[in-house]
């Protein structure tokens, strides 16, 4: 079985890759899209003052 | 001879890349400085154009975000063997940012948080990521997630520095005509800065600081002119490298510390601690402790951004 990376996926924020896999007659069996990247935004920001959520969680996306 | 540059990101948000974007029509000028061999998020280069490179092909590259999984770590030590210059680009390459936080938890918590216990997660199945997994007989691989976030130079060796949460467009600009007129300063030095405290550039009006009691924004109104720190706001200005611009100061915000500390200063958030311990008015270890106590969420206040660089560095295992 042949595998075909896309890595990174480009233009747009954040990391992902796709790996495709052929069959010996080069057609697509399968492919999947992963998502590498993880920071944890969900747990760090339990606790923290409420007013200082607007300047954290806007370093979750910057685009 | 045109510049050979690329451009990457680790554990970041893409604010950095979005503030070399607004540098507006001096992209341009940058695009006739440089040609750019790697930017994900806006051109299609792959992993395996970067492999195919010989070493120091490139003659900088600037990687913003921090150091979270081994394909971070991965690429940061492939670029560091392409690039002549290495530059960390903004406050989570610099000091880890605001994703070091995740360095009050154990990677266990960050995991379980995220897939299993929040709010809006769904997963009956209890699925994780996995380093190595199979998909209906197809092998997949992810990158390992680290327990510690890491700053770039904790991982690779890093030339230069340019500052900031995100850094200012024209700071970026200027950093990079430093490279292209072969003009950079010795290695090791922050570019696209200044190199005094944020508060000597701050138009706010600085008197004698006494501060009898910590207050939160929400607790009273900031009057227009004075310092905030003076007010008794927790402002990082005295701890934060200058060069942003005053950007916070001017939206009525008290500074954050995103352009890390002045040179020679090894832990930005303790020396803040220390800045204002000096300027309340209670002298005595006891007096000051106590008013000390008062601030809510220290760690995330003092060290926002820069806590992955930090003596702390991270939660005790
Ligand atoms: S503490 Fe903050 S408000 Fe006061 S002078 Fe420094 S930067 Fe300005
Ligand atoms: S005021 Fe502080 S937090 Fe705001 S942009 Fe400037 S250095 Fe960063």
């Amino acid at each position: 079985m042949k595998r075909i990376a896309i890595d990174p996926i480009s233009r747009l924020e954040g990391h992902g890759k796709i790996t495709i896999f052929l069959n010996e007659e080069g057609a697509v069996e399968n492919a999947y899209l992963q998502i590498p990247e993880l920071r944890g935004f969900e747990k760090f920001v339990e606790g923290l003052p409420v007013e200082e959520i607007p300047r954290v969680v806007t370093r979750i996306c910057g685009v | 001879m045109k510049l050979k540059i690329g451009i990457y990101w680790g554990a970041a948000c893409g604010g950095c890349d979005v503030a070399i974007l607004d540098t507006h029509e001096k992209l341009l000028e940058i695009a006739d400085m440089a040609d750019i061999y790697l930017w994900p998020i806006a051109m299609d280069f792959k992993y395996s154009d970067v492999r195919a490179m010989k070493d120091g092909y490139l003659d900088a590259v600037l990687f913003s975000g921090g150091v979270r999984n081994s394909e971070n770590e991965e690429i940061a030590k492939l670029l560091r063997r392409k690039a002549k210059a290495m530059i960390a680009l903004g406050a989570c390459a610099q000091l880890g940012g605001v994703p070091g936080l995740a360095n009050m938890y154990t990677r266990e918590e960050v995991l379980r948080r995220v897939y299993l216990e929040s709010e809006s997660t769904t997963n009956e199945k209890g699925i994780m990521p996995l380093e190595s997994s199979k998909e209906d007989g197809f092998d997949l691989e992810l990158p390992r997630l680290y327990n510690t976030v890491k700053t770039l130079n904790q991982v690779v060796d890093v030339d230069y520095t340019i500052p900031g949460c995100p850094p200012a467009s024209l700071q970026i600009y200027s950093a990079l005509g430093l490279i292209a007129d072969d003009m950079l300063p010795k290695k090791g030095s922050v570019i696209g800065a200044g190199d005094r405290a944020l508060c000597d550039e701050c138009a706010r009006k600085k008197g004698e600081k006494t501060i009898t009691r910590i207050y939160r924004t929400h607790e009273k109104l900031p009057d227009a002119e004075t310092c905030f720190l003076e007010q008794g706001f927790i402002c990082l200005g005295p701890a934060t490298r200058s060069g942003c611009g005053s950007r916070c100061i001017k939206s009525w915000t008290p500074c954050r510390g995103c352009y890390g500390p002045l040179d020679d200063v090894s832990d930005q958030g303790i020396k803040m601690v220390s800045a204002l311990a000096s300027v309340m008015e209670p002298k005595e270890e006891k007096d000051i402790n106590a008013l000390l106590d008062t601030v809510v969420d220290p760690l995330r206040t003092f060290h926002r951004f820069s806590l992955a660089s930090s003596i702390l560095r991270r939660k005790k295992a």
